[in-house]
Order: structure tokens, then C-alpha cells, then sequence
């Protein structure tokens, strides 16, 4: 018999504010164990909880990009449960008016094009996070990670194939990033993943029983998860090798299995009811306005007009579509400079070359876009050797300068004072009489030779097409 | 209430009840249960559900991180910690 694979997921996405959701503690990854931590983070008794106006902005924004709809009016509950890493004992999210419903998502595969329908997403806290001692034979808490904000997007069972899913998680990670709700760093935890899943006979329009494999935070895992759980509930539905019970379980990565962690909660188990402690948040249409305007173009939408308006190739266009940094900078230099082929050639040569050797990633380019655009125009005007504006544009890595001022108080503007280049060339044809006997004898090289010796002179400040003709002429008039 | 729907609440509350705490806990819940079933009488029909007492909506905050305590102070009334961590019996789901 053939077998489908049906799988919802709910992905987790980490905000990317300053600030935790209820309360004002740094949200920053990295730090030291419980450096960012409250009393109302810590879930300390008399304690008040205030949302982050900036959470529901980019959940709102989230929502608009997988074309949800949003609930104008959108409110917050308690779901209970015991665990250390939760230190109030429930965690506050939304389950009976969550911000977004009802969305799509458009992914492409090998078979095609597919609509993945979103059920919703909703806002919540993250738990903290455990480390077991096995010296004392104790857990460790850190509660850092306790309150960062998270949205959560619930996909309806629409995935087939591990193909799909992998399609699905990188589209939603491209729109996120791009409309800049999230990094989304499966290494950092940024975008994690539950995996719910069924199989039944091809063509059957009843679910078979579901497994859940919660946290999963890499694609390849995922992937090699989907592969291993759909072929051991085709073992136990065609042999009877092994139990298939609705249950949540474990994927160990390492060893390539998944195991039961024996947790069977349902949704009533976690007796969700309504936060009396925080209100309702109504949105407004002039905040919902707000929030419209503010998105950008979907990606492929940016790759087209830049293709057809601005003439760019395909390469180049798609390059600069990896990142929203990238096309911010692209824009407000092409608008600065009018000149898109040599706006792109700079991000994605130079500026990329920077990044690498920084070790940053494209999304972490912070540059003023107009500036490169000032720098590029004084390299197309010969004011600026392209060398010297490469250490011009390491210098905008560092701080916001002013291209032309920088290389006027830096002696990097070209020289088209032809009496001192004039005077420079006597003194090396004087110093060389050789290279100027060699060059008439007919060895082009020896041209070359005297021209370095020029510009080693000069500084590297002066235009080599006019240094040419200058050496050029005063050789011939010897 | 009954045996079962207890024994349910203490796994999820991950509490171990003794046989005397269970009848005085089952006692507790049929005498709440009478109460609660006592505010059947008032008719509610074309009331709304109310979840908070105040009429407010929109008590929300700029995104500005800050940090008024320290871990130090936190910790002060933690029954154990250990480099900077809250140290407690190990458990493992």
C-alpha cells in the first residue's frame, strides 16, 4: 500500500527587540548567566507584567507578511505548567484571541508550486533555559532567556514531505528576515521548530495517529527526523514493529532516532485562562496603517524591479536579495549615484569581502547607503583612485563619514595638477636613463617600470590616464 | 471531583498527596463545587464574559532595555545558587 506523510509545524521565531515582552530586561543573546533577569521575569509574586509595544508591532508585521489576518483586538492567557525553567509556573501567551489568523504561505518545490495555509501565530514568552549538573547531581537555572519575546506560527497539516517543510522553513525565514522581525538563527535558537506528524493511506482523508518532535533547531535535523518518523509509523502500521500512541518525542540527532518522552498533555491539561494582569491590546487602524506602510517588497518583487528598471543581471539581482541590508544600502546608493551596476559591483564584491573578513553575516552590513553612493561618483569623476576607495570604504565600516572630506583630509584625491605631475616625470626619466633608452628600443615593459616610479612619487594621487600621456610625451620630446 | 480527576491534578501539579491529604483535598473540592454550583441560580444569559475588572485596554511600553537589579540581589533569597546560576533537584522529563 502507498502511504502519504502528513505534517503540520509550529515554529517558534525569537522578535528581534532590545527589550524582553513583559518587562524591560535586555533580550540580547550571549550574556553571562542571569545578567538579564527582574523580579517579573523571574516570576517573583506581586508582580506586574507590561507588554512591549515594539512585540506586537512585529508580530502584526509577521502576520501581514504571510497575508493573516490580524484580531484588532488581541489578548493574553496563562498556560500552566510545571517546570523549572518556567519560574511563575505558567507561561503567558495567547490561545483564545491570538494576534494573527487565517494566513498563506507560497513555497516552490521540485513538483511545483504549493499554498501552505497558516492557522495562526500568536505572541508568547520563552522559557529559560537548564543546564544538569551531573557533579552535584542538580539542575542549573538561567533565566535570561525567560520572557524574550517569541511569536509562534502554527501551520495547518498542508506539508507533505520533508522537501516541503525544508521549502516552507526557508520562505518564512526569508520574509521574516527581510521585513526584519527576526534574525532567525537556527544556531542560536533564534528559530526552532515542532514537528507534528501523521501518515496515512494515499488518497484517505483521515488523519492517521500524530507524533510531535518538539525544538528541533537545525534543517538537516529536521530533515533526517521527517525521513525516520514516517518510516517507523509505516512499520508499525504495516508490521506492528513498535507502539504508535499520540505522544510528544524526542529527536537525537547524534544517534538518528527519535524517543518517546512520555508526555501525553493535551490543551486542557494546560488549563489556559485568561491573564487577568494584562489588558486587552486594541489595535487602532492608524497603528494597523502603520504597520502596512512599513513592510517591504516581498523579495522577488525587489528582484524584478531591479532586473527591468535598473538593469541589473539576474546574478546581481539575486545577490542583493539575500539580504534586506543589502537592498537598503543598494537603494540609497543607486539613489545618491544614479549608477545601479556599479552600486551593486560594490555591495556585492567590496562590502561582501569586508563582511567575510569581519566574519559578519550580509544582514549585519551597517552602512550609510548614500555615502557609498558619494564614494562611487568621486571613483566615476576620477577624483578617487578605486584603491584609494576601497580604504575609504573600509573607513564607512567604522564610522559615518563623509567620502570626499575623508579623502580630502587624507591626501586621497587624485591630482590633476599636470605641473607637478610634469615635474615629477622629469625627475624619473632623469633618474633612469636605462628605462627610457629600453622603452625606445621597443620593451614596453620599461614603460611600465617608470611609470610605477611616478606614482610611488605621487602618492598614488593622480589620474594613471593622464600620468600616461604625461610620460609618454615627455619620453618622445627627450 | 472524583479519585481520578485528583490523581490528574496532582501529576500535573507534580504533587504527592497522602491518603488523609486526599480525602480532605476531595472534601475541599465538593464543598467549593457547591458553592460554585450555587451562582447557577443567577441568570447570565445576556451578560458578557468579563476577564478583567478595570475598562483599560493598551497598557503597553516602549521597547527600552534596562536593568534596575542585579543577579546578586535576585539570588539573596534563593534557598541555593552556584556561580550564578539557581541551583535546583535535578530533573530530567
Amino acid at each position: 500500500m502507498k502511504y502519504e506523510t502528513v505534517i503540520g509545524l509550529e515554529v517558534h521565531v525569537e522578535l528581534a527587540t532590545e527589550s524582553k515582552i513583559f518587562c524591560s530586561c535586555s533580550a540580547k543573546f550571549g550574556a553571562e548567566q542571569n545578567e538579564h533577569v527582574c523580579p517579573a521575569c523571574c516570576g517573583m509574586p506581586g508582580m506586574l507584567p507590561v507588554v512591549n509595544k515594539r512585540v506586537v508591532d512585529l508580530g502584526m508585521t509577521a502576520g501581514m507578511m504571510l497575508n493573516c489576518d490580524i484580531n484588532r483586538v488581541t489578548t493574553f492567557d496563562k498556560k500552566s505548567y510545571y517546570y523549572p525553567d518556567l519560574p511563575a509556573s505558567y507561561q503567558t501567551t495567547q490561545w483564545f484571541a491570538p494576534i494573527c489568523v487565517n494566513g498563506t504561505v507560497d513555497i516552490r518545490t521540485s513538483a511545483g508550486e504549493k499554498k501552505i495555509r497558516i492557522k495562526q501565530i500568536h505572541m508568547e514568552e520563552d522559557a529559560g533555559k537548564l543546564v544538569h549538573d551531573d557533579w552535584t547531581d542538580t539542575s542549573l537555572v538561567d533565566f535570561n532567556r525567560t520572557s524574550v519575546p517569541l511569536i509562534e506560527i502554527v501551520s495547518q497539516p498542508d506539508l507533505s514531505s520533508a522537501e516541503e517543510v525544508l521549502a516552507y522553513l526557508e520562505r518564512l525565514r526569508d520574509l521574516l528576515r527581510f521585513a526584519k522581525v527576526s534574525d532567525c538563527r537556527w544556531e542560536q535558537g533564534s528559530m526552532r521548530c515542532d514537528v507534528n506528524l501523521s501518515v496515512r493511506p494515499e488518497g484517505s482523508d483521515v488523519l492517521g495517529v500524530r507524533t510531535e518532535m518538539k525544538n528541533m533547531n537545525s534543517l538537516s535535523a529536521i530533515e533526517r527526523a521527517i525521513e525516520y518518523e514516517t518510516a517507523r509509523h509505516i512499520d508499525a502500521i504495516e508490521r506492528g514493529i513498535g507502539e504508535l500512541v499520540q505522544e510528544t518525542r524526542r529527536w537525537d540527532d547524534i544517534k538518528g532516532k527519535s524517543y518517546s518522552m512520555r508526555n501525553k498533555e493535551t490543551a486542557g491539561d494546560y488549563r489556559y485562562f485568561p491573564d487577568p494582569n494584562i489588558m486587552p491590546v486594541v489595535i487602532d487602524d492608524d497603528w494597523y496603517d502603520r504597520i502596512r506602510a512599513s513592510l517591504p517588497d516581498f523579495p522577488e518583487v525587489k528582484k524584478a524591479r531591479y532586473m527591468e528598471e535598473l538593469g541589473l543581471s539576474e546574478y546581481d539581482a539575486d545577490q542583493l536579495i539575500q539580504s534586506r541590508a543589502f537592498c537598503d544600502v543598494f537603494e540609497a546608493a543607486y539613489a545618491e549615484c544614479g549608477m545601479a551596476k556599479e552600486a551593486a559591483n560594490w555591495l556585492i564584491s567590496d562590502c561582501a569581502s569586508v563582511l567575510n573578513k569581519n566574519q559578519q553575516t550580509f544582514d549585519m552590513l551597517n552602512i550609510n547607503g548614500k555615502a557609498l553612493g558619494q564614494l562611487i561618483r568621486l571613483v566615476a569623476e576620477e577624483k578617487v583612485s578605486r584603491g584609494n576607495a576601497k580604504r575609504i570604504l573600509a573607513e564607512m565600516f567604522k564610522k559615518d563619514i563623509d567620502p570626499e572630506e575623508f579623502a580630502k583630509a587624507n591626501g586621497l584625491i587624485l591630482s590633476n595638477d599636470t605641473g607637478a605631475i610634469e615635474a615629477v616625470v622629469k625627475n624619473v626619466i632623469v633618474s633612469d636613463p636605462k628605462s627610457v633608452a629600453d622603452y625606445k628600443g621597443g620593451k614596453e615593459k620599461a614603460l611600465m617600470a617608470l611609470f610605477g616610479k611616478c606614482m610611488k612619487e605621487l602618492k598614488g594621487n593622480c589620474n594613471p590616464q593622464v600620468l600616461r600621456e604625461l610620460l609618454i610625451k615627455a619620453i618622445n620630446e627627450e | 471531583m472524583d479519585q481520578e480527576a485528583l490523581k490528574r491534578l496532582e501529576r500535573l501539579n507534580k504533587l504527592r498527596l497522602t491518603e488523609e491529604e486526599t480525602a480532605a483535598m476531595l472534601d475541599y473540592f465538593q464543598m467549593q463545587r457547591r458553592e460554585l454550583e450555587s451562582l447557577h441560580a443567577v441568570n447570565t444569559e445576556q451578560v458578557e464574559r468579563m476577564v478583567h475588572v478595570m475598562p483599560m485596554t493598551n497598557i503597553i511600553r516602549e521597547d527600552k532595555a534596562s536593568q534596575p537589579f542585579t543577579r546578586e540581589e535576585l539570588q539573596e533569597g534563593a534557598p541555593e545558587s552556584y556561580d550564578g546560576y539557581w541551583q535546583v533537584p535535578r530533573l530530567v522529563d
